[in-house]
C-alpha cells in the first residue's frame, strides 16, 4: 500500500512536469491551429537562462527575467517560422520551420552552455518531507503548485481580461474575430510568446529535480507532446490529466511489470487515444471545413 | 656538365634529406571534446597534450617533434568514421590516440586495421575493442589499449561489493544503451562466478528524471547494495532518488561513477559511490605528483575533470614515443612491432609499462591495477587507504 501510493505521488510529480510542458502546445493550437515543435526547446532555453541568472539575483527576482526572455523567445519563434506559413495556408510549412527553430536553439546552447548536463540550485531544502511514509521532494510539491497555478493565471487571463476575450475570440473563429477589429496575427504571436514563457517557466519550475542542460529539451518535449495528444490539445485540463495519467502509468509499469518496459504503455495509451479518440480524452472534436 | 648535374643532384637530396629529418611526426588524437562525454575527451586531450609539450621540450622523438592532429568526433559513430579517414588519408599520421566511447572505437577502428596504422585506446573500455582483428584471421592487430576494460571493472565491482565488503543481495541498475547492457552482462557474469546472484535487474533510460519505480523494486527484493553501470547524469538521478526515498544504499559502480556530471550533480548524495580507478589524483609517486603539479598549472584547474582520461591519455603518449624510437621509423607495422615488444621501461603516471604488450595481449591494464575510489566531498579519494600507500601505490601489469 504504502509503495503504491509512494508511486503514485512520484508519478504524479513527474505527471506535472510533462503536464505543464504540453500546456503550452495547447496555448498556440487553441489561436492558430498550429503547434512549436520547439517546445522542448523552449523549455531548455528557459532553464539554461534561469541558470545563469539565479547565480546572479536568487531565485525569485530571477522568474521574472525568465519569463519575460519566454515572451521574447516565443515571439521571435513565431514571427520567423509560423507567420509565414499561416500567411500561405502552407500545411506542413510551421511545422519543419519550429522543429528547426528548435534545432538551431538546442546548437545556439550547446555553444554557450556545453553539453553536460548542469544542477540547478533548488530554491527549497532537498531533505524529502514525508507524509504517512511517502517521499516527496519539497521541489515536487512546488511543481504541483507552480503548475497549477500558472495555468490557472492563464486561464483567468483569458477569461476576463480583455486581451484574453481577443485570445479566446481568435481561438474560436479567427475570421470573424478578424472581422471584429480583432488585430488576430498579433493574438497569435501573442499565444507563442505566451507557450514560450509557459514553457520557460516550466524549465526553472523542473529543473532542481531534473538537472539542466541543452539536452534536456529533447526527451520532455516528446513526452508533453503524447501528453498534449491523449488529454487533447483543445483542452487546458486534458493535458494536466494527460500528464498524469502518462506519469502514474510509468511509474506503476516500471515497478509492477518491469523497468525495461516503462515507456510501452504510454505509447499503447497514445495509440489508443488517437484511434478511439482522435481529439483527446477531454478534446472537442472539430469539424473541419474544407 | 656531367659534373654539375651530379652536384646539383647531391645537393637536392641532401636537401630531401634535410627535409625528412626535420619533418614533424603527426599523431591522430580523437575523442568527443563536446557533447555528454566531454569532461572525459578533454581530459584525455589535456594529459596527451602535455605529453607531447614535455617530449618535445626534451628534443622530440628520433630529433623530430611531435605534432597532435585533434578531431572531435562528438561520441557520434559517423563522425568517428570521418575523422578516422580524414587522419589516415589527408592528414596521414603514423598513430592515433584516443576514443572515449566504445561505439565510436568499434566503427573507426577498421579503417586503421586497414591502412596498418597503430591505434592506442585510452579511455574506452568495451570488452571487444581489442578484440575486433585478431590474427590469424588478421595478419596483425593494430589496436591496442591503455584503459581497464569492462571485464575488468565488472569483476572488481563485485570483488569489492560482495568479497571485501560482504554485501549479499545487489541489485543492477543500468541504463539502455550499449555500454550499459554490455556493462550488465558482464557484471552478472561475474556475480554468477562470486556465487551470487542480483536480487533485482533494473534498466532506464538517457535522459530519464525519475527512478522512483526501479529503486522501489530494489528495495522490496531486499537489496543491499547497488551497482550500477550507465553515466554520469542518470547516476546522480539514482543517487538523488535513494535520497528523496529516504533509502541510502551504498552505490558501487564502473569507472563513470567518478565523471564530473555524477559528482556535481548528486552533491552530497553522491558521496560514498565508489568505483575502479586507474589513477586518483593522490601524488604518492615522484611521477604523480610532478603530473599532477604540471596539469594543474597548464590548464589552471584544481580538480581534473576526469583524472583518469587524463593519466591515461599522458601514458599513452608516453608509450607510443617509446615505440617509435624504438622502430626508429613512422612506418605503421614497424611500430606496432615495437608495441608488441618494448624494450625500454616507460614510466607514466598510471604505472611503470615494462612491456605493456605483445603480440597477443594487448591490454596494458591487469585485474591487479586498478584501485577502489571513493567519492568523498566532491572529489574521489581512495576508498581504501592501504591499497594507494608503500609499495602497494605503484603496480605493475602481471605476466
Amino acid at each position: 500500500m504504502q509503495i503504491l501510493a509512494q508511486l503514485i505521488a512520484s508519478g504524479i510529480a513527474v505527471g506535472m512536469i510533462y503536464g505543464v510542458i504540453a500546456f503550452g502546445y495547447q496555448l498556440t493550437f487553441a489561436t492558430s491551429k498550429t503547434l512549436n515543435f520547439g517546445q522542448g526547446e523552449a523549455l531548455m532555453l528557459g532553464s539554461l537562462v534561469g541558470w545563469t541568472v539565479v547565480a546572479v539575483t536568487g531565485y525569485l527576482i530571477m522568474l521574472p527575467i525568465v519569463l519575460a526572455f519566454g515572451l521574447l523567445q516565443g515571439a521571435v519563434v513565431e514571427r520567423l517560422g509560423v507567420r509565414q506559413a499561416i500567411k500561405t495556408k502552407s500545411e506542413a510549412g510551421w511545422i519543419m520551420a519550429t522543429i528547426a527553430l528548435g534545432i538551431i536553439f538546442k546548437n545556439l546552447a550547446e555553444n554557450i552552455w556545453g553539453r553536460d548536463a548542469l544542477k540547478f540550485p533548488s530554491p527549497l531544502p532537498e531533505a524529502p518531507l514525508s507524509f504517512m511514509g511517502v517521499n516527496v521532494l519539497p521541489m515536487e510539491v512546488a511543481i504541483v503548485v507552480g503548475a497549477l497555478a500558472m495555468m490557472l493565471a492563464v486561464e483567468v487571463f483569458n477569461r476576463r481580461s480583455i486581451y484574453g476575450k481577443a485570445v479566446v475570440a481568435t481561438a474560436v473563429d479567427r475570421d470573424a474575430a478578424g472581422l471584429m477589429g480583432i488585430n488576430t496575427s498579433l493574438v497569435i504571436t501573442f499565444s507563442y510568446a505566451l507557450s514560450s514563457m509557459t514553457a520557460a517557466f516550466a524549465g526553472v519550475l523542473v529543473a532542481p529535480v531534473t538537472l539542466t542542460g541543452a539536452s534536456m529539451g529533447g526527451v520532455l518535449g516528446l513526452k508533453a507532446f503524447s501528453v498534449a495528444i491523449i488529454g487533447g490539445l483543445s483542452s487546458g485540463m486534458g493535458v494536466v490529466v494527460g500528464g498524469l495519467i502518462l506519469g502514474i502509468t510509468e511509474t506503476l509499469t516500471g515497478y509492477y511489470i518491469s523497468t525495461g518496459y516503462k515507456d510501452v504503455p504510454g505509447l499503447v495509451l497514445l495509440l489508443l487515444v488517437l484511434t478511439l479518440k482522435p481529439a483527446g480524452l477531454f478534446g472537442r472534436a472539430t469539424i473541419k471545413k474544407v | 656538365m656531367r659534373a654539375s648535374n651530379l652536384f646539383l643532384t647531391l645537393v637536392a637530396t641532401t636537401m630531401l634529406a634535410g627535409v625528412a629529418s626535420a619533418q614533424s611526426i603527426k599523431i591522430g588524437l580523437t575523442g568527443p571534446y563536446t557533447g555528454g562525454s566531454a569532461s572525459m575527451g578533454v581530459s584525455m586531450r589535456d594529459g596527451a597534450k602535455l605529453a607531447v609539450t614535455e617530449i618535445n621540450k626534451a628534443g622530440g622523438v628520433m630529433g623530430r617533434q611531435l605534432v597532435v592532429i585533434e578531431r572531435d568526433d562528438e561520441a557520434k559513430n559517423e563522425v568517428g568514421v570521418q575523422i578516422a579517414q580524414e587522419l589516415i588519408n589527408k592528414e596521414q599520421v603514423v598513430a592515433t590516440l584516443g576514443f572515449i566511447n566504445t561505439g565510436v572505437a568499434l566503427a573507426s577502428q577498421r579503417f586503421y586495421q586497414e591502412a596498418e596504422i597503430p591505434v592506442l585506446n585510452n579511455v574506452a573500455t568495451g570488452t571487444l575493442i581489442t578484440g575486433q582483428f585478431l590474427p590469424p584471421k588478421e595478419k596483425a592487430n593494430y589496436i591496442f589499449r591503455m584503459s581497464a576494460n569492462d571485464t575488468i571493472q565488472s569483476a572488481m565491482i563485485v570483488e569489492e561489493a560482495i568479497k571485501r565488503r560482504g554485501f549479499k543481495a545487489p541489485a543492477i541498475l543500468a541504463d539502455s544503451t550499449n555500454y550499459g547492457q554490455l556493462g550488465r552482462t558482464d557484471l552478472e557474469a561475474a556475480l554468477a562466478k562470486a556465487g551470487v546472484k542480483a536480487v533485482a535487474v533494473e534498466k532506464f533510460n538517457i535522459g530519464d528524471t525519475d527512478m522512483t519505480s526501479q529503486l522501489l523494486r530494489a528495495k522490496s527484493a531486499n537489496a543491499d547494495v547497488i551497482l550500477t553501470y550507465g553515466i554520469g547524469p542518470e547516476l546522480a538521478q539514482i543517487a538523488n532518488g535513494m535520497a528523496k526515498l529516504g533509502w541510502k544504499l551504498p552505490m558501487i559502480g564502473s569507472w563513470t561513477l567518478s565523471m564530473a556530471t555524477f559528482i556535481d550533480n548528486a552533491g552530497a548524495n553522491g558521496d560514498g559511490a565508489s568505483m575502479p580507478q586507474t589513477f586518483i589524483q593522490i601524488p604518492n609517486t615522484p611521477k604523480r605528483k610532478s603530473f599532477i603539479e604540471a596539469y594543474q598549472a597548464a590548464y589552471k584547474v584544481d580538480r581534473f575533470p576526469s583524472p583518469v582520461s587524463a593519466a591515461q591519455g599522458y601514458d599513452s603518449v608516453y608509450v607510443l614515443a617509446a615505440a617509435i624510437a624504438q622502430a626508429k621509423s613512422t612506418e605503421g607495422p614497424k611500430i606496432r612491432a615495437a608495441l608488441e615488444n618494448l624494450q625500454t621501461k616507460v614510466e607514466g603516471v598510471m604505472t611503470t609499462y615494462d612491456n605493456p604488450f605483445s603480440a597477443t595481449d594487448h591490454e596494458a591494464v591487469t585485474y591487479n591495477m586498478p584501485v577502489f575510489g571513493v567519492v568523498r566531498n566532491g572529489r574521489v579519494v581512495a576508498a581504501h587507504e592501504e591499497d594507494v600507500i608503500g609499495d602497494k601505490a605503484l603496480r605493475l601489469k602481471t605476466k
